[in-house]
């Protein structure tokens, strides 16, 4: 025992000239630090990650919020009570919300709204039709956002879901590249995505010169409720048919075989076996959806148009005019609802994944033969494909059509425009060059800060007890405004903040953005990392416990390799959110020269043609595909 | 190699109790085995020895080292799990020398030698270069078995290795652990829920139950005198019967009275009253073979319900008087009824009721 002992304890092996394992050719100097980092490293970066989250996300968020709570240094709810009773904000709970004891009152108000129901006969083309007339109630624009908030998760389940059905059900050429695609929309900034809406869906989009070449009249969808549910759906939808066919593929063929033996039909069967054990996982996807569009912010601001604004649109434009308190009033409440929903959220997953027990693969082919293909279901997934065309190819590719042309003739005028700019702009314009170099750079930060905190936080949380906690804190980045952080890294860290004694914390423009990249990222890294995690055998990390590994050691040599795919997607995402990432970044590189990608094209878009703005858009597509072909490519060499 | 101690160990999780004062020492070299249901704390008390789990109280040394604290990658065990948990992205020399990368091999030999000896141990010298998802279930377990012993480890722990694998394999797998333990003379502890199996392999074994010990022993010992009335009935086959006390009848026996039947059973002698206990409530424990068709001291006549064809003896399911009693018969004709005997010499008696 003493001698494996002193040598695993004292680091005393490196004079040795022996060449087996890897950390005995480390230098007598630096045996004492290895030492030191295999026993503390791993505690260490946990430290670290605290303490990067805790300044560029709690501190800021904290600073922002205590304007609600905290006015002439005294404690109020005066500011948080003045939103909830505003009808503007919360509508005719205001009343409630404001007299929470005049039950009567409010009772007699339900009342009143249940009697204004109406049955109205009328005709619609020409056949009599009976009508039910709904009595109009202000929601308020808390109300407004859960109502889009709402419908976006219901379009992102209804496209999501047929698609989870082919996908886990159906062989076919490209599905493992399909599967594995269905990733993207979701990490689109969403500056990119509102230029290929545009191009798309606008009153010359691409939508509509198919439609005039089909003789079908005009339909203009800009800035109206519809177009921002349908970009919602755009961005949600893959979500849903990720989770969905990632619970579907671990549905165990045979208890379908059972159901079927024990007399049940392929109907029955799949509601009574199979619907049980997809439920958690939509469940799930449908809430995530909710809370992504609840805080939804680019794509109403850009897609919306001046009528509609969403709770967090408001909080900017708050800011804007300089109303501090208000917003951080509106941001509390905001905050809180979604911080719930997120808790709930982390509750759900954690039983969805404790469901599944893996399965035999057995899928159908999608085309047997052409003759299949007129059968009734065949049809309906062709035509769901045509969907999926429009909904998702149509935008991107409509934006790259638009970067090409001009009023109908092909062109490189745009790409021109954007060459001159960079030649000959002056110093305060945006020019495309830095813009590309900057988000790279913010995209190299945010992968080396945001991949080691995601896969600490989720081995913490995963293997240590109280970690559901733990685990909250951390993913409560998800779930507040990035306008809320973005303002408390100005205030806070890129202005500065005095610390004890002599000294004053800053934090210049660059660093503040990268970080908030970072803080942004790590949770997606933490959510690709820690289901692969908990699915190792903890008899496997014993073991190599029980080898004599230290704890950093076995993460290193044994569980990284096993989740090194997770790693990976883990680093793809965090490189696609730093690219993407719109909300922080365009606070802090305001007026500054750290503008990326997605700030570079909502300033093109402000002209008045599309031309400029989806050239950048298509550069930044150009720029995030070949990034995550480099991860990707990189990161494969660390898998198996 | 070193000895094992266990003092007055606990383990509780909230308001479950794991493990309540279990006391053990197992010496230098042992074969140790801790049997029992699933649930009873073995595998528990395996984790903490292997320093996986801290306890609540108590202590573990090994020798006279309080291991207290010191993490699982400096107590220089070896382990084995039932899922082998052999490491998917090493081959299988990779694994074995795993270890290696920590500790010096023994006796000056070089990394590769030792994986290469191991290997050989375990009869896999040709499989070094393969993926461990690429060999039988067997041949993973004495990967597994390999990589534990390859640093030297003073202390081999085996949490049901046997488990996942086929009844033939396993007795194969069983004596090749043994005879390698025997020449390593390393000292193992071995957690399993076979009674049959912890019988067969160990120098001594510890029934638990509920988180306590319930009888310390060799394998003779528990079997023949079983020391309460789980171990009596989860150690072999064995037929309980509530017995009332009678009265002596001479220094070594007494009479007792069971549903109507009067016996002559032994008197547990380590009252020291000679037969004359203070309980007249005992329990006589007679195995399926002690009974006897060729009569004995004690009679009973039973119906027989069940009568199973075994090769060489039949084992006979019966009913005596509203109790199902076991009977192990060489193989003699099936009949209706069995007029059955022992001698007191083949009853244990157990005193105590619980």
């Amino acid at each position: 025992m003493t001698e494996r002992g002193s040598a695993a304890g004292g680091g005393d092996r490196s004079d040795e000239a022996e060449d087996t394992g890897g950390d005995r050719r480390v230098s007598a100097v630096l045996a004492p630090l290895w030492t030191a980092l295999d026993r503390w490293g791993l505690a260490a970066t946990a430290g670290l990650t605290a303490l990067i989250v805790g300044v560029v996300f709690y501190f800021p968020v904290v600073l922002v919020l205590r304007r609600a709570v905290v006015a002439g240094g005294r404690v109020t709810v005066a500011p948080v009570a003045a939103v909830l009773t505003d009808p503007f904000y919360v509508g005719v709970l205001a009343d409630v919300l404001g007299n929470p004891l005049a039950v009567g009152r409010h009772l007699g108000a339900v009342v009143g709204f249940l009697t204004e129901f109406r049955l109205r006969l009328g005709t619609y083309h020409g056949l009599p039709w009976l009508y039910l007339v709904v009595p109009g109630v202000r929601t308020g624009l808390f109300g407004f956002t859960a109502y889009q908030a709402l419908l976006s998760t219901v379009l992102s389940v209804a496209v999501g879901l047929p698609g989870a059905y082919v996908l886990s059900n159906y062989e076919f050429r490209g599905r493992r590249f399909l599967r594995s695609v269905t990733i993207l929309p979701f990490v689109l900034p969403a500056v990119m995505v509102a230029i290929g809406f545009y191009a798309m869906f606008g009153a010359q989009g691409t939508l509509n010169d198919a439609l005039g070449l089909l003789g079908l009249g005009d339909v203009n969808l800009l800035f109206t409720l519809k177009i921002v549910v349908i970009a919602h759906a755009f961005y949600n939808a893959p979500l849903i048919v990720r989770v969905t066919t990632a619970a579907w593929e671990t549905v165990d063929r045979r208890t379908v075989e059972t159901a079927r033996s024990l007399g049940a039909g392929p109907r029955r069967a799949f509601l009574d076996v199979v619907v049980p054990q997809l439920l958690p996982a939509i469940l799930t996807g449908a809430l995530l959806t909710f809370i992504f569009t609840f805080l939804t912010f680019p794509i109403v601001l850009m897609l919306g148009g001046a009528r509609l604004a969403t709770v967090e649109v408001w909080v900017y434009r708050r800011i804007r005019e300089l109303a501090y308190q208000e917003a951080a009033a509106l941001a509390v409440v905001e905050t809180v609802l979604s911080l719930g929903l997120t808790l709930l959220y982390l509750r759900y997953e954690r039983r969805a994944a404790s469901l599944g027990t893996g399965s035999v693969e057995d899928r159908d082919p999608l085309v047997p033969s052409l003759r299949s293909l007129v059968t009734p279901q065949r049809l309906a997934i062709v035509g769901y494909g045509a969907l999926v065309v429009v909904l998702f190819v149509g935008p991107l590719a409509s934006m790259i059509l638009a970067s090409v042309t001009n009023e109908g003739t092909l062109t490189l005028r745009w790409y021109r425009v954007l060459l001159e700019r960079q030649v000959e702009g002056a110093s305060f314009q945006t020019k495309p060059l830095p813009a590309v170099r900057n988000s790279l750079l913010f995209a190299g930060a945010t992968l080396v800060v945001a991949v080691p905190m995601g896969v600490v936080v989720a081995v913490t949380t995963r293997r240590w007890r109280g970690g559901h906690l733990l685990e909250t804190l951390a993913m409560a980045p998800l779930s507040v405004s990035g306008i809320i952080v973005g303002i408390g890294l100005l205030e806070g860290l890129v202005f500065g903040v005095d610390l004890p004694g002599p000294y004053r914390l800053v934090l210049t423009g660059p660093v503040a953005i990268a970080a908030a990249h970072a803080v942004a990222a790590y949770p997606f890294v933490v959510r690709s990392v820690g289901p692969l995690l908990s699915r190792i055998d903890r008899a496997t990390v014993e073991s190599a416990r029980a080898l004599g590994a230290s704890r950093a050691r076995t993460l290193l040599d044994v569980e990284l390799p096993l989740v090194a795919s997770g790693v990976v997607a883990g680093a793809a995402f965090a490189v696609a959110i730093s690219i993407g990432e719109f909300d922080s970044t365009v606070i802090l590189a305001e007026g500054g020269t750290t503008y990326t990608m997605p700030v570079a094209v909502e300033r093109y878009l402000a002209s008045r043609t599309l031309g400029p703005a989806s050239a950048m858009g298509t550069i930044m597509l150009a720029v995030t595909a070949a990034a995550f072909v480099v991860v990707d490519r990189v990161g494969g060499r660390f898998e198996r | 190699m070193v000895s094992i101690h266990l003092d007055d160990l606990g383990k509780r999780y909230g308001d479950t109790t794991a493990l309540e004062s279990v006391d053990l020492d197992i010496a230098d070299g042992e074969f140790f085995t801790l049997v029992g249901p699933s649930g009873c704390g073995k595998t528990t008390t395996l984790r903490t020895v292997a320093g996986f789990e801290a306890p609540t109280e108590g202590t573990v040394r090994f020798g006279d080292r309080d291991v207290a604290g010191v993490p699982p990658e400096d107590r220089d065990v070896g382990v084995v799990f039932q899922s082998y948990a052999l490491f998917p992205h090493m081959t299988v020399a990779e694994n074995v020398g795993y270890g290696l990368r920590f500790a010096d091999p023994p006796d000056g030999m070089s990394a590769e030698e030792r994986v290469a000896q191991l290997l050989e141990l375990v009869d896999l010298a040709e499989f070094g270069e393969r993926d461990p998802e690429s060999l039988s279930g067997g041949q993973q377990q004495r990967v597994a078995l390999a990589r534990a012993l390859a640093p030297g480890p003073e202390v081999l722990l085996l949490d049901e290795p046997m488990s996942a694998l086929d009844a033939r394999l396993r007795e194969r797998l069983r004596r090749q652990v043994r005879a390698i333990q025997s020449e390593l003379e390393i000292t193992t502890i071995y957690v399993t829920h076979d009674q049959e199996e912890a019988l067969a392999v160990s120098d001594r074994l510890a029934v638990m139950h509920d988180g306590r010990v319930e009888q310390v022993g060799t394998p003779q010992a528990v079997y023949r005198h079983p020391a309460t009335r789980f171990v009596a009935g989860f150690v072999g086959e064995n037929n309980l019967f509530d017995a009332e006390v009678l009265g002596p009848t001479d220094d070594a026996n007494r009479r007792v009275a069971v549903d109507g039947a009067e016996w002559v059973v032994p008197s547990p002698d380590e009252d020291g009253l000679g037969g004359a206990s203070l309980r007249d409530q005992v329990t006589v424990c007679v195995r399926p073979e002690a009974l006897s068709t060729d009569g004995g001291a004690n009679e009973l006549t039973v119906d027989v319900s069940e009568w199973s064809f075994l090769g060489e003896s039949v084992r006979v399911h019966a009913d005596w008087g509203g109790r199902e009693v076991v009977v192990r018969l060489p193989d003699v004709p099936e009949r209706d009824r069995l007029a059955l005997g022992f001698d007191p010499e083949d009853a244990h008696v157990l005193d105590d009721q619980n």
